[in-house]
């Protein structure tokens, strides 16, 4: 039982992270309808930027997050207005662009990652924060941990009441159900979609924010994040942002139980679980 | 008063021209129809009025103003509201959102309770199902709130795109009667339409448009007993 119980709770630990990061992405295809392979990178951003205050200032890792949300928002708005607009400009359709972007998104991907490593090299870095253990009756995790949890919940909770009751959240939502409609009712598009693209990069950097607390980092830790962002958005269902929040936590849940049996297999098993999914049900948990 | 006025447009897609030369005028609490046949223009016509595509040459003009051109969010600040043909509500969305959405520019937000408040007095069955989302309305209840959204952003001036197109033929008596309800409280209405024998009873004036150029045009009456009007779309 108590075995069953640490599995689950260690599945909620890895999810958490999972599902702040699935988000951004989410968030980047569902409305902006571009497929940010570069994801990855602004994750890697986020948790360089922190590990660079936490370790030359002494600054708390967790208040890092006022830093990096704004600079990869910044980072993310940039990104879009200049290239994903200028080439959607240019698409003869959506469908084209669709999959134009998606080249243009492993372009900066390489130019991101180019740059973070002229810039923080290619080491493994770290640092280490609350890495003692918390004891809850016969359970036992580490306190660094705990955090990231806590912290990736609020800030789902925080994202989805955004969605859910602000104007711009309401907008961003019409936006992704009927674009056309939504520019009817005085919204303006191109900007929505720019500020989709650079809350997607926001809550990246969010994760990179979290990963480093815990885990080891290095600047070409990208793609893994990205990969697994992808298979909880198929998870969760392509477009649904409340699909991705739940995908990241069952896909968490997921990877602790065949850890259980063998660490090893659980990216063998995620790639696994993908490919029967997109055979079995495409459209995901929550799919529209 | 004259409220809009459309001059000389003429509109290409890539090198095709889809309007030619066309004119037309609504004035202040009027309702006036443009009726022709799939293919005429009439979308098209509609959305170079609210700047989702632009002309080649000519201009509109809405209260004395030259709004040629401007993006679609302006010309709804400025007090011009358009129902697209299928009312376009956004499925996974409630009632209150949909309506809500209708006041999203800024000066709208503000007074959207009131608003929402009144559109509610017109169509009180919305309210009864305000958290219901869009998607599982039945078609009387979506257009009532594809109307209600319209008016969430307080216009003098609404655009109906084929308000009847698809509907059971009471749905569309109803969705006719509704029209006259908001006219008659204050609102100027132009309606795009292919059920010519419907919407001529309601409207004030029409105008027949025909592989885009206005073929002809006059009061409701006078169209009724035009031949060509007759023999082309009323089948008599």
């Amino acid at each position: 039982m108590i075995a069953i119980i640490n599995t689950l709770i260690n599945g909620l630990l890895l999810g958490g992270i999972y599902a702040v990061t699935a988000v951004g992405l989410s968030l980047q295809y569902g409305v902006a309808r571009i497929l940010n392979i570069g994801h990855g990178e602004y994750i890697m951003v986020g948790a360089f930027i922190t590990w660079m205050l936490h370790t030359t200032t002494g600054i708390n890792p967790l208040l890092c997050l006022v830093v990096v949300g704004p600079v990869l928002f910044v980072i993310g708005y940039l990104v879009q207005r200049f290239l994903f607009k200028t080439l959607k400009d240019r698409s003869p359709s959506p469908a084209a662009f669709e999959g134009s972007s998606m080249l243009l998104a492993f372009g900066t991907l390489f130019i991101i990652q180019s740059l973070a490593i002229f810039i923080w090299g290619r080491n493994v870095e770290g640092y280490s924060y609350m890495a003692y253990s918390v004891y809850l009756g016969p359970l036992r995790f580490s306190a660094n941990r705990l955090v990231i949890l806590i912290f990736a919940i609020l800030i789902c909770i925080l994202f989805y009441l955004f969605l859910a009751h602000t104007r711009i959240g309401k907008a961003i939502r019409a936006s992704s159900q009927d674009p056309e409609a939504a520019s009817l009712m005085g919204v303006k598009i191109n900007r929505m979609l720019a500020i989709c693209f650079a809350l997607g990069a926001m809550m990246a950097g969010f994760a990179g924010m979290l990963i480093s607390l815990a885990y080891p980092i290095n600047t070409t830790m990208g793609m893994q994040y990205t990969i697994i962002a992808i298979i909880v958005v198929v998870l969760g269902g392509l477009g649904s942002i409340l699909g991705s929040l739940i995908g990241g936590f069952l896909l968490g849940i997921f990877g602790a139980i065949v850890s259980n049996f063998e660490p090893g297999l659980t990216l063998a098993a995620y790639y696994l679980l993908f490919m029967v999914l997109l055979l079995v049900k495409p459209s995901g948990i929550f799919g529209r | 008063m004259l409220m809009l006025e459309v001059k000389n447009l003429n509109v290409f897609y890539g090198n095709v021209q889809v309007l030619w030369d066309v004119s037309l005028d609504v004035k202040e609490g009027e309702i006036v129809v443009l009726v022709g046949a799939n293919g005429a223009g009439k979308t098209t016509l509609l959305n170079t009025i609210t700047g989702i595509i632009q002309p080649a040459s000519g201009s509109v003009t809405f209260l004395g103003k030259d709004i040629t051109g401007l993006p679609p969010n302006e010309i709804v600040e400025m007090g011009i509201s358009y129902l697209p043909e299928g009312g376009r509500l956004f499925p996974d969305m409630s009632i209150q959102e949909n309506l809500e959405m209708g006041s999203f520019l800024k000066k709208s937000w503000k007074v959207r309770k009131e608003r929402q408040e009144k559109v509610f007095t017109f169509f009180p069955r919305l309210q009864e199902r305000r958290k219901q989302l869009a998607k599982t309305l039945s078609g009387g209840e979506r257009q009532m709130l594809a109307m209600g959204r319209c008016l969430m952003s307080g216009p003098k001036l609404c655009f109906f795109d084929e308000l009847s197109y698809g509907l059971a033929p009471k749905l569309v008596k109803e969705s006719f009667q509704m029209l006259q309800m908001l006219r008659d409280n204050g609102l100027t209405i132009f309606l795009i339409e292919q059920n010519v024998n419907q919407s001529l009873e309601i409207a004030d004036r029409a105008y027949v448009l025909e592989n885009g150029r206005i073929v002809s045009h006059g009061t409701s009456e006078e169209l009724k007993q035009s031949d060509h009007v007759r023999k082309a779309y009323l089948g008599i």
